[in-house]
Order: structure tokens, then C-alpha cells, then sequence
């Protein structure tokens, strides 16, 4: 069977098992798609190389998300990439790429759970994005997202997102007189506004607002995702959610974090949102991340990168069955810890105190030069 | 500065080389002494803490390099020093420095790394002054080493007058050039092993990259042969312990450049070799990036401010425009990249 051939079976296999289809168990797809990037990516298969052996998904090493600003991360060739997203970068400016041959299981997962965890009920929904308008081709897969889900959740069919009256941030700020346009809307037709925004956004929008408030429908449920990336000064995230469900006059419950990255094809979900599917389901608390079925969050040691015990904290190393042509799993940096109902994100591992006067590596990327 | 007042700054140093003499000696009651309380302090294996004494304590300056040193140095009413942990043996360098500018010295050590501060000072009696916290006034000079961070910060505390003379965070290459025999290869590499392993990397001295300009089979036989050098070494002098941060360093590093580079095994570190574009800046705890580039000394250029030092193999031509294209930094020979002349600060970066 030819490379194509066989990604398109686990392609399609994962498809499945996200639509609740449990032929192949987790752990059969996670070893199907590690043996099939071990014989077509280069890299992954001298990572692989000092393992024994590749008999259990813990066994599967991580691929580092530097690997993803160093090299290639596909089993395919350039020619055949379909979408490229790329990280929006480091200190240093260096940016990731993370390029998909099949969209459809980026759409099919990430539209599956979305909806599980964002559809406060089964009517339309009028979603906009305090967010840059979308570049063509979309090179942010947030931004790639945010596109799928005004269409889908609009349920109106296809319809051309690229207006002024979608995305709420330009070079003057946030559009506050936009957003209040956008909740009219949705009260005038009946449907639940979709605030998707990042957390830097946020800050912004709050600091345009001062001391007003801007009264969004009560029903309306917000996303939030991503860190602050040096882009505005930083707020712990349960006061961002006090002040945004205070100026939005909604209950702190419809705040929803989401953690994405550009390197994997799915995301992580707080269950809050009440009367979604992911709330019933796992009933779930702020702060803790909801996995879907096809992706796992293994805390590892971050010095042997074995497992560590439940309710310890570790390293997340990330197994995502959508990352069938890139990696399967992928080893962050970011500490984490299992408790009830899914992952518990601490931040980025902590550096060590400063150690005389040898260069530390994240002090060598803020300064290179890209 | 006329003869006198150089002969009595000249006098202010002789005490603090007679202290650092006997360190240096293994036999001496104060150089055992030495060893056993800088494998504490250090983290460094008791052989690392030797050859460390041994190769880069600069016991015996030429009158040249310390006459530089001291015409150099402006004098100051006081001067004070703050030193970095790590590389114990920049104490000496950074003490002497400090008395050549004044006969009031005071020196605050490393919370890390006391010992060899008091060392020097029990061999040099009434030489300076170990003191838990520096207050300079104006009129004074610090000379402060340590991280970028800690420099930001000592900078926002001084007060008015206080002449600063920071030295941050660094790092240091190696570039390899021309033709050279197997047997001179070897030795280059040898070299460059030592270079690498002394202190475990964790100095503003210690090469992290070597650039080649060399064709990929040669290159790989090269950071295959810095590999079993830096193993050889590592038998003599083991690593010493490192941190879980730094291990976890190395760990992320290791698997980067397992994916994205070729890998060599170095006793307990790692060699790395990727051709032209990306590379990946290796953690302390002797582990080396080796790049293939057309044009060695115009890939450093993007560097050139964190670049404290430069080991050089190569024609002469190529050195002198070495020294042109990095003005700040040291430019030495394979094997000498840690114990440079002892003329002055080893950082001649402007920051």
C-alpha cells in the first residue's frame, strides 16, 4: 500500500472513532499512526530509534515543538500540503509550521468537539471573533478555526466570513461599537452569541472599555484561548474571566478556555459552558481541560520523560490521533497535572534561576534575529 | 599613570597570585582544602574541580598581560565587586582587576558559590573585603558579573556617580577552517573537548557551536570525532551533577535534534550537526552544535553581541578578519578558549 494510501485508512479510521466507531481502539490507532510516521518521517524514526520498541502509546516519544521551527514535520512532501499553519512564534520570532495533506479530519475533529463544548443549545448561533480578520490563505490555524466555526454554528450553509462585521480587531483596537452590533443581531434573530476571542483580546477590549460595561445577551458564551505573548499586560485567568463576565454581564460559567496549538489538529475544552454536550458529559469545573476521545495528555517527568503518577505534575506530552501526517504525539513544555474530568494546565515549565553568566536558551531566542 | 602609582597597584596584586598559587598546587594543604569545598559549592566532579584549578586559574601572568590589566583598569575610590557563580576561577581575574583599581576592594560572592572568594582571601589576608551586600557610593565603580537579568537589575539599584562595569550572559564558538592532518584534527579536537567540558559548559567561555566549512561526509566525521573526544575526556573528568532544569534542558535538546539533526553521543552530552540555516543553541552540561557553512565567519555576525569568545583554526588572513567581524570578542586558539590572557576582563563586549 502506498504512503497516501495508508494515511488515508487512518485518516478515515480516525474519523470514525471520533464519531464514536471503536473498531480500533485508541491505543491500535496511536500505534498504527506512530509505525506508519516511523517509516515516512525521517526525524520521527531517529527519535524513535533509541526506544526498544513501540508496543504502548507511552512508549511513543513526543516530538518536541522546537522540532516544528527546525524542520519538516510531515510524512509528505511539500507539493501535496492542502493547508500550512504556522505558529505565531517564540520570543525569538522564529515560527512553526504544521502542514496538513487531508483537511477533513482537521474540520471533522475540530468541528465535532467544538460543538460539544461551545453549543450552549441545538439552535443557530451568531459567532464573531475578537480577532485580526483572517489572512488567504489562512496561515493561523486559531484564525482557521474561528472561520469553521462562524459557518457551522451560523447553520445556514456556506457563506463568506471575511467581512469586517466577523473579526473585531483592526490596527485601532477592538471594535466595542461592532460587538454591540453583533449582540443585537443575535437577539433580533433568536440566536446565541459566540464571542471567540484570545486572551490578549480580551485585555484589550478591557482596557478600551475603562470602567463601562457592554451588555452582551445573557445566554451568550465567550472562548478564550492562548497566552499574552508579551502583546499587553498579563491577568491571572480567573480575574480575565471575573472582569470579562462582569463587562459582559454574563455568568462567569460561559467564559470557556480552549488550549489548541498549531502543532496538533485538536483541542481541549473547559466543560462549563451549561447546557452543552461536553457539560453534561463530564460536568466538568474552570480550569480543568476536557480531552476529546481521540486525545491524550500524558504528565511526564521532564528529565526521563516517563510518565509520571496520577495528580503529579509533569510535562504534557500530547497524543492527538488527528496528527496522522506530522506527529502523533508531541512533547510540550508546558506543565500539567490529571485530576477528575481531564488536565490541569500550570503554565510553561519554570526556568531556572539565572546561572552566572552562560547563555540560557531562552535567552538566546529573545535575542536572534530571524 | 606614572611609574609609582603603577608599582603600587602593581604591590596590590602580588598577594592575591601568591593565594591563587596555592590553590592551584594539589599538594598544598590550601589547594586540597580548595578541592574539597569547590566540589561542593560547584557541582563539579573533584577531577572537574581539578582540571578547572589546574588549566584555567591563572597562576603565573606574564608582566605584559598584568601591566595591560593594570593600564586598563581606571582607579576608583572603592571598588566592588560582584561575582557570578559557576566558573569559580573568574574570581582571581575579577578580584585583581577590582585591586588594580583601588586599595579599597569589596566583594560580595555568589550566594551559590562563596568558596573561592574566601579561599583567595584566607591565602591574601586584608587584600579586600567579603561583604554580605555592596552599597557603592558615588565616586565608586562596580564591576558586576552575572546573568543579562542580573545586570538589568544591579543597574536599576545603583545610585548616582556609581560607574558600572557589567558583564552579562554569553557564549562562546569555535570555527574551524582550512586544511588540517588527521593527527592536527585530533588535536584541535582534543582541544576543543576540554574547552567544552571545563566547568560543564556553564561559563559565558564555553563554546556551544562549532562552524566548519566543510563538505557533509567531513563534517560528520568531525562531530563523530568531538564526540569520542569529548566521551574520552568525560572518563577522566566526569560530568558533575546537574540540575533537573538542566537535565530536562538537555533532554528537550536531545530529542529536537534527534528529529530535526544528526545525533552523536558524547559520554554523558551530545554532539549535534546540521548543514547551512537552522540550528539549535545546546544547553550547558557539555553539549556542542556543529553547523556546515560556506562562510563561517559571516554566519557569526548575527551573534556578534552575546559572542564573549571565538577559538579559531584557520589561515591568518581568515583570524584578522575574524577579529574585525567580532571586536568584542576574545579570539583564541582551539584548547585556550578559558584561560585567555590575563589583561583585563575576559568580556571586552560593549553592553
Amino acid at each position: 500500500m502506498t504512503r497516501n494510501a495508508r494515511s488515508d485508512e487512518l485518516h478515515r479510521a480516525v474519523r470514525h472513532f471520533a464519531t464514536g466507531d471503536r473498531t480500533q481502539s485508541f491505543s491500535d490507532l496511536a500505534l498504527g499512526i506512530a509505525e506508519f510516521q516511523r517509516e515516512f518521517s525521517p526525524g520521527f524514526a531517529r527519535l524513535c530509534r533509541n526506544r526498544s520498541s513501540l508496543s504502548s502509546v507511552s512508549d511513543i516519544p513526543g516530538v518536541p515543538c522546537d522540532a516544528f521551527r527546525l524542520a519538516r514535520v510531515a510524512v509528505h512532501p511539500e507539493g501535496e500540503d492542502r493547508l500550512r499553519f504556522y505558529t505565531s512564534g517564540t520570543t525569538s520570532g522564529a515560527r512553526g509550521m504544521h502542514a496538513m495533506r487531508v483537511t477533513e479530519t482537521y474540520h471533522e475533529l475540530a468541528l465535532h468537539f467544538g460543538r460539544s463544548a461551545l453549543r450552549a443549545n441545538a439552535g443557530a448561533h451568531h459567532v464573531v471573533a475578537l480577532a485580526p480578520q483572517l489572512d488567504d490563505p489562512p496561515s493561523s490555524s486559531l484564525g482557521h478555526m474561528m472561520a469553521m466555526f462562524m459557518v457551522d454554528f451560523e447553520q445556514r450553509g456556506q457563506f463568506d466570513v471575511r467581512t469586517s462585521e466577523r473579526w473585531l480587531i483592526d490596527d485601532r483596537g477592538v471594535d466595542l461599537a461592532g460587538l454591540a452590533r453583533a449582540a443585537e443581531h443575535a437577539a433580533k434573530h433568536g440566536q446565541t452569541l459566540l464571542v471567540l476571542a484570545t486572551s490578549f483580546a480580551l485585555v484589550g477590549l478591557l482596557d478600551a472599555l475603562g470602567d463601562r460595561a457592554l451588555p452582551l445577551p445573557a445566554n451568550t458564551v465567550v472562548m478564550q484561548t492562548g497566552g499574552f505573548k508579551g502583546k499587553t499586560r498579563e491577568i491571572e485567568p480567573d480575574e480575565l474571566r471575573a472582569a470579562i463576565a462582569r463587562s459582559f454581564g454574563i455568568a462567569q460559567a460561559q467564559i470557556v478556555s480552549e488550549y489548541g496549538m498549531t502543532e496538533l489538529t485538536s483541542q481541549l475544552y473547559e466543560a462549563t459552558v451549561p447546557g452543552s454536550e461536553l457539560a453534561r458529559e463530564r460536568n466538568g469545573q474552570s480550569g480543568v481541560y476536557a480531552e476529546p476521545p481521540w486525545l491524550r495528555v500524558v504528565p511526564v517527568d521532564p528529565t526521563t520523560l516517563e510518565p509520571v503518577p496520577d495528580g503529579n505534575i509533569g510535562i504534557g506530552r500530547i497524543v492527538d490521533l488527528g496528527n496522522v501526517d506530522s506527529a502523533v504525539a508531541i512533547q510540550t513544555q508546558d506543565r500539567v497535572r490529571r485530576v477528575e474530568g481531564g488536565i490541569v494546565l500550570l503554565g510553561r515549565a519554570p526556568g531556572a534561576p539565572p546561572r552566572g553568566c552562560s547563555l540560557a536558551i531562552e535567552e538566546f531566542l529573545a535575542h536572534t534575529p530571524q | 599613570m606614572n611609574d609609582f602609582e603603577y608599582e603600587v597597584r602593581r604591590a596590590r596584586l602580588e598577594p592575591l597570585f601568591e593565594s591563587a598559587r596555592s590553590l592551584a598546587d594539589a599538594s598544598s594543604a590550601r589547594g586540597q582544602q580548595a578541592r574539597e569545598r569547590l566540589a561542593v559549592s560547584s557541582g563539579l566532579s573533584p577531577q572537574g574541580v581539578d582540571f578547572a584549578l589546574q588549566r584555567c586559574l591563572e597562576t603565573s601572568p606574564s608582566e605584559a598581560e598584568i601591566a595591560a590589566l593594570i593600564r586598563s583598569t581606571p582607579s576608583a575610590q572603592v571598588a566592588h565587586v560582584l561575582l557570578s557563580a559557576n566558573v569559580f576561577v573568574a574570581a582571581h581575574r575579577a578580584i585583581a582587576i577590582a585591586l588594580a583599581a583601588s586599595a579599597e576592594v569589596r566583594v560580595r560572592a555568589s550566594r551559590r558559590e562563596p568558596e573561592m572568594a574566601e579561599l583567595l582571601l584566607a591565602g591574601a589576608p586584608g587584600a579586600f573585603q567579603l561583604v554580605n551586600e555592596l552599597s557603592p557610593h558615588p565616586g565608586d565603580r562596580l564591576w558586576a558579573y552575572g546573568s543579562d537579568e542580573t545586570m538589568a537589575d544591579v543597574a536599576t539599584t545603583l545610585p548616582p556617580g556609581v560607574a558600572l562595569h557589567a558583564h552579562g550572559s554569553g557564549f562562546g564558538v569555535a570555527l574551524l577552517e582550512g586544511s588540517h592532518s588527521v593527527s592536527e584534527l585530533g588535536s584541535l579536537l582534543s582541544a576543543l573537548a576540554e574547552d567544552i567540558a571545563l566547568f560543564d559548559q556553564r561559563g559565558c567561555l564555553s563554546p556551544r557551536v562549532l562552524l566548519v566549512n566543510a563538505e557533509p561526509t567531513a563534517a560528520r566525521s568531525l562531530a563523530s570525532e568531538l564526540a569520542t573526544q569529548l566521551a574520552s575526556l568525560e572518563r577522566r573528568v566526569p560530568r558533575g551533577e546537574l540540575t533537573a532544569h538542566e537535565l530536562s534542558e538537555i533532554v528537550k535538546y536531545r530529542d529536537t535534534a534527534y528529529f530535526a539533526f544528526e545525533v552523536f553521543e558524547a559520554g554523558s552530552g551530545f554532539v549535534t550537526l546540521s548543514h547551512e540555516g537552522s540550528w539549535l543553541m545546546p544547553p550547558t552540561g557539555r553539549n556542542i552544535h556543529v553547523l556546515t557553512t560556506a562562510d563561517p565567519i559571516a554566519a557569526l555576525a548575527r551573534y556578534r553581541p552575546m559572542l564573549t569568545s571565538c577559538a579559531f583554526a584557520g589561515e591568518p588572513a581568515r583570524r584578522q578578519a575574524l577579529r574585525c567581524a567580532l571586536p568584542g570578542a576574545r579570539v583564541c586558539g582551539f584548547g585556550e578558549m578559558q584561560r585567555l590572557p590575563f589583561d583585563g576582563p575576559v568580556d571586552r563586549r560593549e553592553l
